[in-house]
């Protein structure tokens, strides 16, 4: 029975291909007065080593299709809870995917099948159902003025 | 007799029906329902009434079964019969005494059911519910189909997913086992083929693709490699000769990404049957043979003659009726009329030809002498006296490709007849006595198996229709 692991690996960790590992610069945001900062609060985490690899995406296309993620970001994790900050985000609509690279290698690892081998999570806290979470579960509202939101590991 | 599935069905209320409470059950159960009942809890252990006969004085193990035992929760219920809650038994002779202990494999699946009060997460072809967490196939892992003993534990098998290890006194469990990190929640089959000196092969499917494992006899991790299959086939089963193995590809394929999983599948009988051969010393080199649309579940233990034909027996059906419709209906006790599995024989010819003969029987749950797996071989124990009219069998018997008789007991129409292992000169197994409402174990002497059992042993409760097991010597 596969539960679409290939789906839920590709969709976490092939996005990262594109990215570097290391934080990118703030994003340039339509005008500096509309950036607003995102604060994401994780926890659960049950192995303190590696980084939280976060993707942030601005529309359903890019999250439930494959698209690259608008901004990415990196934290260090050395606890069960770890904060990253992601500024410069426009007021808007967004969704957060991340994995833990436990073992620092740089991607998520999957078994020969295409299902994770480490841990990943979705804003929301949408429970995973055999496959990535969908944008319309995913989606949250990060306002001006910026705000935070939290993601537990299971 | 009309149910209430079948009322809502004719009036196009299917999907109100699945918001009414309860379970989906026939008007008033038949007597069969037992097969598929629940089972409440662990089952402490306990001393076997002996009913007649008397136990062979050589005979001292225990026989371990798994099978599922817990299908409803809190007005629920799961849609097959492959998705229940896998309880190992633990039959133990000892002494001329027999005594049974049973706990359930405590799964991720069963953790998740309990804490939501209902059964929430998907399965062979059960719907998530509210409240399900699907993060791996491991999460659904029912863990409830064989269990085998390597390396001083059991491993309770499933299939799409990993096995979970118990202790093989208490039967407590201990985890899912991971044989290597990279390989964690990889399938593997609830029918691995083991080598006569212990040696163990097995398979996860994984839709066009299958991995292979081999592991030494204590089950510890020797050899893993992918495969690509021609066909994205479900294989329950498969088989293997002291050199090849041997995988059968019927055309019930994985088209869709969805679960459950059976509502992924789709019969294609015009892909036909294929049987991939495949050099166990070198995957890469890999033979085809064609047959036409068979679907089984299970195979006999394959050998191969001196001019490199093989051969292994199966039951097979011609469709895929029974496991994509009537093994659902089973759970909510109705019976839907299937084919009868049939015994036949596959010979795989060097020149590339593939036969199929018949032995006109029907046939389950095949078993074979272990110290002749791979080998020449040509008897095979096997229930039987499948009929058109009610599910499950009431005979059991061992039949001989060589003389072409059977030499079978039938239990008669009160009984349900599980699979039978062989040991030895023995056949020990269980059948479920539904005019006394008990489980009961039986062991027959393999030369006579028309006598019937020699000694019989009466359980205080019927436990459901268990799979398939295996008889550790004390």
């Amino acid at each position: 029975m596969m539960i679409r692991a290939a789906l839920v690996s590709a969709a976490i960790s092939g996005l990262f291909a594109l990215a570097t590992l290391s934080v990118p610069a703030p994003a340039m945001a339509q005008g500096a007065a509309a950036a607003s900062t995102l604060t994401i609060n994780f926890d659960g985490i049950k192995t303190p080593t590696g980084a939280i690899m976060i993707a942030v995406f601005d529309s359903e296309a890019a999250h439930d299709k494959g698209g690259k993620p608008a901004h990415v970001a990196m934290v260090k994790v050395a606890a069960a809870t770890a904060t990253g900050v992601i500024p410069g985000l426009a007021p808007g609509r967004y969704a957060i995917k991340v994995y833990q690279d436990v073992n620092g290698n740089g991607q998520m690892d999957s078994n020969p099948f295409g299902m994770p081998l480490e841990p990943f999570a979705f804003s929301n806290n949408v429970v995973p159902q055999g496959g990535p979470a969908s944008w319309a579960e995913a989606s949250f509202d990060v306002p001006a003025g910026g705000g935070a939101t939290s993601i537990s590991f299971r | 007799m009309i149910d209430r599935r079948e009322l809502l069905g004719r009036a196009g209320l299917m999907a109100a029906a699945a918001a009414l409470p309860g379970p989906a059950l026939a008007a008033a159960q038949p007597d069969w329902f037992a097969a598929v009942g629940d089972v409440a809890g662990d089952i402490a252990p306990h001393a076997l009434s002996r009913i007649h006969g008397r136990a062979p004085a050589d005979l001292a193990g225990t026989l371990y079964r798994n099978g599922p035992a817990r299908f409803r929760l809190g007005g629920t219920a799961v849609g097959h019969w492959f998705d229940g809650d896998g309880l190992i038994r633990a039959w133990s002779l000892r002494d001329g005494q027999a005594s049974l202990r049973a706990r359930f494999v405590e799964t991720v699946k069963r953790r998740i059911d309990s804490k939501a009060g209902a059964m929430v997460q998907p399965g062979f072809k059960t719907h998530g519910r509210p409240g399900a967490v699907v993060g791996s196939a491991d999460d659904t892992n029912a863990a409830n189909t064989s269990v085998i003993a390597a390396g001083g534990q059991l491993l309770a098998l499933w299939e799409a997913g990993s096995a979970y290890a118990l202790d093989p006194e208490t039967l407590a469990t201990k985890g899912p086992v991971t044989f290597k990190p990279e390989l964690a929640g990889m399938p593997f089959l609830a029918h691995p083929r083991i080598e006569p000196d212990g040696r163990i092969w097995n398979l996860g499917m994984g839709g066009k693709r299958a991995f292979v494992w081999r592991l030494s006899k204590d089950g510890k991790f020797e050899a893993g490699q992918a495969i690509a299959l021609p066909m994205a086939s479900y294989a329950h089963d498969f088989t293997a000769t002291a050199r090849h193995l041997v995988i059968v590809l019927q055309p019930w394929v994985q088209e869709r990404d969805v679960l459950p999983f059976a509502d992924a599948m789709v019969w294609r009988p015009e892909l036909g049957t294929k049987i991939l051969v495949i050099d166990k010393a070198d995957l890469s080199k890999r033979r085809v043979f064609e047959l036409p649309p068979l679907f089984f579940f299970h195979l006999g233990d394959a050998w191969e003659e001196a001019d490199g034909t093989i051969r292994f027996d199966g039951c097979f059906d011609t469709d895929a009726s029974f496991v994509s419709n009537a093994a659902s209906a089973l759970v909510e006790g109705r019976f839907v009329r299937a084919e009868k599995p049939m015994l036949k024989l596959v010979t795989l010819r060097p020149d590339g030809r593939a036969e199929l003969g018949d032995a006109g029987i029907t046939a389950e749950f095949p078993r074979n002498d272990p110290a002749l797996a791979g080998l020449a071989r040509s008897r095979t124990v096997h229930v039987g006296g499948y009929r058109t009219d009610r599910p499950f069998a009431r005979s059991i018997g061992i039949w001989d490709w060589q003389s072409g008789r059977d030499d079978a007991h039938d239990f008669g129409a009160q009984q349900i007849v599980e699979e039978f292992v062989p040991v030895g000169r023995w056949l020990i197994g269980t059948t479920i006595n539904m005019a006394v409402g008990a489980t009961e174990l039986h062991v027959l002497d393999a030369r006579r198996v028309a006598d019937g059992p020699v000694v019989s042993w009466r359980a205080s409760m019927a436990l459901p229709h268990s799979f398939h097991g295996t008889w550790v010597a004390a």
